[in-house]
């Protein structure tokens, strides 16, 4: 019997709660507290992973390595040197320092977390319940994206089964020129599988209810458009450590593409096979990353320095929030009610 | 009379960018309550036939149409597939291929989602079609979870649950192993029987649904049909290779009416008996001679997060042998083969090959001695030409055939400057053979090599495989395909991790009902293929002989 999943809505807020950190600063003690939360979560919740979004994790954490040796290796910069690369060495060449080190160690933990958070989602989110709470106008589009996201899983496993098939004609992987016959399998086969999905979504009446209202109003289309942009400008915001862009720009993009979302034509509607139950366990994840939130918020409005650290030219220590790093702690609640 | 459920009339269709027809000039009456069966070789318009029904064809393929196709009196150049989704159900060979969501009882709501049905009315078609194809138990279940069978079952309740006129099936048991492919089949037979329900099927083993169908189109080139009518009339029609045994031995013996099922078969046989006419039993196949194995497993232990997936398996193949490893999906087929290739690690025993242990050598230096022929072929497939292809394998293999003579060797002589991926799924197979039969190594690995694969490929690929043991080479396969197991010369059955059967396939393919071949279950012993039964008969087969075994018993 499959678990109850725990209402989509309530983990795309612990997501967003999630992100916030590794998103807009590089202080290692915040950004190791939510690694170690989203660690606990996807240990809790990763039996309901398949085996592709453990490969993605594998995958981040050596593009998380190779970002470190990149940094360490091409920022020569920083008052705490250990080596030396002779000068006459393009790119590398010069100083190598502690605090290019650190600085990579932390952007890799950084975006090692990024997907942390997103294979956590893989494995937990239930994608019928969230494609059934959205409106009509942004059901293609979501639909769209679950089959986006459930092909990332198929896409490594097969990629996985080529590297095999090819090593064992001989091939090796020894310079860019040897991917061809790695990456042309893969992209040839993910062409067919998504070709494969397409044809079964149309034989299965997938749009059907949407068709009447092909027609999109001008002021609809604007909305759209309006809505995506400024959703844009606030991830840029968020990604810069601006929370006046961050939140206006989210909370506004947010709104206009709801509105846009909420507006139809006539026609038969998309029905609805279940009703989302929004639960006890919805509650707790939805209410403890609000905390999270919250605080986040109120933090950034405040005292942005907590989130932040720069370990050029000079290694300070970092700001210690404890409000902060107690507040994170909040993003375990999902693993405690597994 | 009643109305068709379907009417083609000269129904003309090129895929784009593509000068030749698939269909030219089709006319059809799908009779409303029929289960029809439509049956021709790869490439003969089967699947485009099915796509046209629904509208797939032309609405999502494009490409050129001309004529006309009547769905329940509607237009299909006039109403999209998203439309007709309410007329006809459609499942795919892969069922994995078409799910959308996670749990069973929203995936078979799905589509009735998109059609607006009202919740309640829902509600109670998901009940009685999870009822009518007998998959209750699996409503709340995560579709990752269920078997292959399980999941073709749940993709054909998806289809129905919108009650559809017809139910369209592409090859819908070619991924599945016998017992699930009984399952499915059995599932569909009661559908058409207790609703009344118009099935159209296209199949390549013919065995197991012949039994079921009320009609057969078989199909020549470009949607053609080369007859129409019963299966009884249509099967002496059919190129001899492509025969399901039973009836391969009816019209050998003069059997009239054609048997198609056991049971019907053995009027007959009971009737040679009472006349004292009985086949002398086949004598068991020639040991392969003894020698040091080219590849030897001893107490290989592997598992995958704490489940056990190999359990102290050990297996040997010498030079000259065709081995066939054959087990129910998830029996550990797949992971012995990765295994014995050194791709996984054990955690306990070893596998030698060469006299050296496979995992203290790179995949690349395995590969000399190694050969392996994955379960789908485009993985290994990149080139612009099949010949060039061929040309990379060599690259690693300084020692290899000519690739002319490998070509030759399987078949695709005439394919060397054709684009691999626009080869048929039979060819394409030949075409991953090829690429690494070329690099000639002696142990060779292949994963269920003949799934999807027309009688003609199969024969082809059986005759090259069987080659390579004669010129002393090593060939391990893993299949759930009877007539191919039957064509090796020893056929090693795993259960839940564990050699539980090892010997000549007279001895151990009889012994699991499921694998036993109709010829087999009519005359016992060491009967398995139709030309054992004309042997012992002293008369010649019609056929080439290899594919006149067919498999499971329906």
């Amino acid at each position: 019997m499959i678990a109850r999943p725990i209402d989509p809505r309530a983990w795309l807020l612990w997501a967003a709660a999630a992100t916030v950190p590794p998103l807009v600063g590089r202080n290692p003690f915040v950004l190791l507290a939510t690694t170690l939360a989203v660690l606990g979560v996807w240990a809790a919740w990763r039996d309901a992973a398949t085996d592709g979004w453990g490969r993605l994790l594998r995958l981040g954490a050596l593009f998380a390595l190779v970002g470190v040796l990149f940094n360490t290796l091409t920022a020569h910069v920083g008052d705490r040197p250990f080596a030396r690369l002779p000068d006459a060495w393009p790119l590398v060449g010069g100083p190598l320092t502690v605090n290019a080190l650190v600085y990579g160690l932390l952007s890799g933990l950084a975006v090692f977390g990024l997907l942390l958070v997103g294979t956590t989602l893989g494995a937990t989110l239930d994608w019928a319940t969230l494609l059934r709470l959205l409106p009509d106008r942004l059901h293609a589009v979501a639909v769209t994206g679950a089959v986006a996201w459930a092909l990332v899983p198929q896409t490594l496993r097969a990629f996985g089964e080529i590297r095999e098939a090819q090593e064992a004609r001989g091939h090796r992987l020894r310079s860019p020129a040897d991917a061809g016959p790695l990456l042309v399998p893969l992209l040839a086969g993910s062409l067919e599988r998504s070709q494969t999905l397409a044809e079964a979504l149309e034989a299965r009446g997938f749009g059907a209810a949407l068709a009447p209202q092909a027609a999109l109003g001008r002021w609809r289309g604007a909305a759209t458009a309006a809505g995506l942009t400024l959703a844009t400008v606030g991830a840029y915001g968020l990604a810069m450590g601006s929370p006046a862009f961050a939140f206006g720009g989210l909370g506004f993009g947010v709104g206009a593409l709801w509105a846009a979302g909420r507006e139809r034509g006539g026609g038969p509607r998309r029905t609805c096979y279940r009703e989302p139950a929004w639960d006890r366990r919805a509650w707790l994840v939805a209410g403890s990353a609000g905390v999270v939130l919250g605080v986040e918020v109120a933090i950034l409005a405040v005292q942005p320095a907590a989130f932040a650290y720069d370990p050029y030219p000079s290694m300070l220590p970092p700001a210690v929030s404890l409000p902060l790093l107690a507040a994170l702690g909040l993003l375990l609640v999902p693993a405690a009610i597994r | 009379m009643s109305a068709p459920a379907a009417f083609f009339e000269r129904v003309r269709f090129a895929y784009p960018r593509q000068p030749e027809a698939a269909l030219d000039g089709v006319d059809w009456d799908l009779k409303t309550g029929t289960l029809t069966l439509l049956a021709g070789p790869s490439g003969s318009g089967k699947s485009t036939l099915l796509r046209c029904l629904n509208g797939l064809v032309p609405h999502f393929t494009g490409g050129r149409f001309g004529g006309r196709v009547l769905v329940a009196g509607r237009d299909t150049r006039e109403t999209p597939p998203r439309e007709l989704a309410a007329q006809v159900g459609f499942v795919f060979q892969d069922p994995e291929a078409q799910f959308v969501t996670t749990r069973v009882d929203d995936e078979i709501a799905f589509g009735m989602e998109q059609l607006g049905v009202a919740p309640a009315t829902m509600r109670r078609r998901v009940d009685e079609t999870l009822a009518l194809v007998g998959i209750g138990t699996l409503r709340s279940r995560d579709v990752s979870t269920l078997s292959g069978g399980e999941r073709q079952k749940v993709a054909i309740a998806a289809a129905l649950a919108p009650r559809p006129h017809i139910l369209a099936l592409d090859e819908p048991t070619s991924q599945l192993d016998p017992w699930s492919a009984e399952e499915v089949l059995a599932a569909v037979a009661r559908l058409h029987q207790d609703l009344g329900l118009t099935v159209v099927l296209a199949e390549h083993r013919l065995s197991r649904v012949i039994a079921l169908a009320d009609r057969m189109r078989l199909l020549g080139n470009r949607g053609l049909a080369v007859a129409d009518g019963h299966p009884a009339s249509v099967l002496p029609q059919m190129d001899r290779d492509a025969v399901p045994a039973l009836a391969a031995l009816g019209l050998a013996r003069g059997w009239e009416p054609l048997p198609l099922s056991v049971d019907e078969a053995r009027e007959w046989v009971a009737a040679e008996r009472r006349t004292g006419r009985l086949p002398a039993e086949p004598p068991l196949d020639p040991p392969v001679p003894a020698g040091p194995p080219a590849i030897e497993a001893s107490g290989l232990a592997v598992g995958y997060g704490g489940v056990p997936v190999l359990r102290g398996v050990e297996f040997a193949a010498r030079p000259g042998e065709l081995v066939a490893l054959m087990g129910r999906n998830g029996s550990g087929k797949t992971t012995l083969l990765r295994a014995l290739l050194g791709f996984q690690v054990p955690e306990r025993g070893r596998v030698v090959v060469g006299g050296r242990e496979v995992t203290r050598s790179r995949p690349a230096d395995r590969a000399e001695t190694i050969g392996y022929v994955p379960q789908n072929p485009s993985s290994i497939l990149f080139a612009e030409k099949l010949r060039d292809e061929l040309a990379f394998t060599l690259r690693f293999h300084p020692n290899g055939h000519r690739p002319e003579e490998t070509l030759s060797e399987v078949g695709l002589t005439w394919a060397a400057d054709r684009h691999p991926r626009d080869l048929s799924g039979g060819e394409r197979e030949r075409a991953a053979l090829a690429a690494i039969l070329v690099g000639n190594p002696s142990v060779l690995l292949l994963d269920e090599p003949t799934r999807g694969m027309d009688a003609a490929s199969k024969l082809a690929m059986v005759e090259a495989l069987r080659r390579r043991c004669r010129l002393g080479g090593t060939v391990v396969l893993a299949t759930h395909d009877v007539e191919l197991a039957a064509a090796a010369t020893r056929v090693v059955m795993l259960d839940e991790g564990r050699v539980v059967a090892d010997g000549d396939p007279r001895t151990v393919l009889p012994a699991v009902p499921a694998y036993a071949t109709p010829i087999s279950a009519l005359y016992g012993g060491r009967f398995l293929t139709t030309e054992d039964v004309l042997a012992g008969y002293g008369e010649r087969s019609l056929g080439a002989g290899l594919l006149t075994v067919s498999g499971g018993v329906s």
